[in-house]
């Protein structure tokens, strides 16, 4: 009767840290469509990379991207994407509220943003409509860019 | 699971009265202290766990059951640091699965339920972010915040000399509301446990003083038995007894 509980007592007391399995990043997901179809387009070649941080590509001449994630600067309250559709470049700027959110005791802590509407330089891109303008870890898609 | 009486247990055993149809159950009104929360603090500097209750029998089954306890946690790994600090209350009802004639008043072996709710504090002291645009470290100011849990348990308890009892407890708790912040919500609150999830497990060792307040006595109420060739045996007493209960006063 003693020793069964004490045992369990523990076994519990040393069980070790969980491994961390889940999205720990929140990424605004943005997908491409065609202006003048309205349907999904995925750019034949996409580049992208953050406005201040133009030694590291997001995507590099990437094909066939349906989704692109495009990671926001916590430490701010705005950052800008330099985006290249099909050889032709453009810039998208993102303002946001960013906000701390326990993901679980074993990844720790993210952020989560709440998105404004963003300005683009319209070179290639036509249009950006907000689908979503919470930022979160789940596969909800945010944004469409229509060029 | 149950030791055989000792010699001084037979003595003091409830008298069983009327040739053994009826026994005499002392009530008690118990005052206990968990020992596995300092037994752990012992060893692992980051959690306090403090618990006493209290319970009231009612008859020879349903005992009155009263917590209160005091946790102080503490957890840290590589991308953030997290402690909680407060106190909990949990009232409900416990029930004795023992035959009045093997419990005699001095054994337990059953299940409680209890509605919980804590009354707590945590922080986030820091935590750390890296993605794309390289890293950064904040924090999440403390907080207070109220939970609810109901809690399911059970165990079994001994009055090892008189009036002195030790037993444990295996509880699952159901969290009914965490009171607190959606996004950064406490990873653990006190009387709850680790709050990631709906459901928490825990066990608990006591130590129990019972104070004895009244005598009832509990009738052990004679079943008959279906037997092969029940035509035969009709009117064979002996071979038709079993054991049941009746509570027939005080």
């Amino acid at each position: 009767m003693i020793l069964v509980p004490v045992v369990m007592i523990f076994s519990i007391v040393a069980c070790s840290p969980g491994s961390c399995f889940e999205e720990t990043n929140a990424l605004v997901k943005s997908t491409f469509y065609s202006d003048t179809s309205g349907l999904m387009a995925s750019p034949d070649s996409l580049s992208i990379y953050g406005g201040a941080n133009d030694t590291t590509l997001i995507y590099n001449r990437s094909q066939k991207v349906e989704r692109a994630l495009l990671p926001l600067d916590a430490s701010e309250t705005e950052c800008s994407f330099v985006v290249e559709i099909n050889g032709v470049t453009d810039t998208i700027t993102f303002t946001y509220n960013s906000y701390p959110h326990l993901i679980s005791k074993e990844c720790g802590y993210t952020y989560y943003y709440t998105i404004e509407d963003p300005l683009f330089t319209g070179n290639i891109i036509d249009k950006i409509t907000v689908t979503k303008n919470t930022v979160t870890t789940l596969a909800e898609e945010n944004i469409r860019i229509y060029y | 699971m149950l030791a055989p009486l000792s010699a001084q247990e037979a003595v003091e055993a409830p008298e069983a009265t009327a040739a053994t149809d009826s026994v005499d159950i002392q009530l008690k009104i118990r005052a206990g202290v968990e020992i596995a929360g300092p037994a752990i603090y012992l060893t692992d500097k980051n959690i306090l766990n403090l618990e006493a209750y209290c319970s009231f029998d009612l008859n020879e089954v349903r005992s009155i059951y009263a917590g209160a306890g005091f946790t102080d946690y503490h957890y840290s790994q590589y991308n953030y640091s997290f402690s909680a600090k407060g106190s909990f209350l949990k009232a409900g009802m416990d029930f004795n699965l023992l035959r009045p004639e093997m419990a005699e008043g001095r054994y337990w072996a059953g299940l409680g339920l209890r509605y919980g709710i804590s009354r707590f504090s945590y922080e986030t002291a820091s935590f750390s972010y890296e993605n794309y645009w390289g890293s950064t470290t904040s924090s999440v100011p403390r907080q207070s915040a109220w939970g609810h849990f109901i809690e399911a348990s059970g165990g079994f308890r001994a009055e090892l000399f008189k009036n002195f009892s030790i037993g444990w407890m295996v509880s699952a708790r159901k969290l009914i509301y965490s009171g607190a912040d959606k996004h950064v919500s406490p990873i653990y609150f006190p009387g709850y446990g680790e709050s990631g999830s709906s459901f928490s497990f825990a066990i608990n060792y006591f130590l129990t003083w019972n104070i004895p307040y009244k005598k009832i006595r509990v009738q052990i109420k004679p079943e008959p038995v279906e037997e092969p060739g029940d035509e035969e045996t009709e009117g064979n007493d002996d071979f038709s007894r079993n054991v049941g209960r009746q509570r027939i006063g005080s």
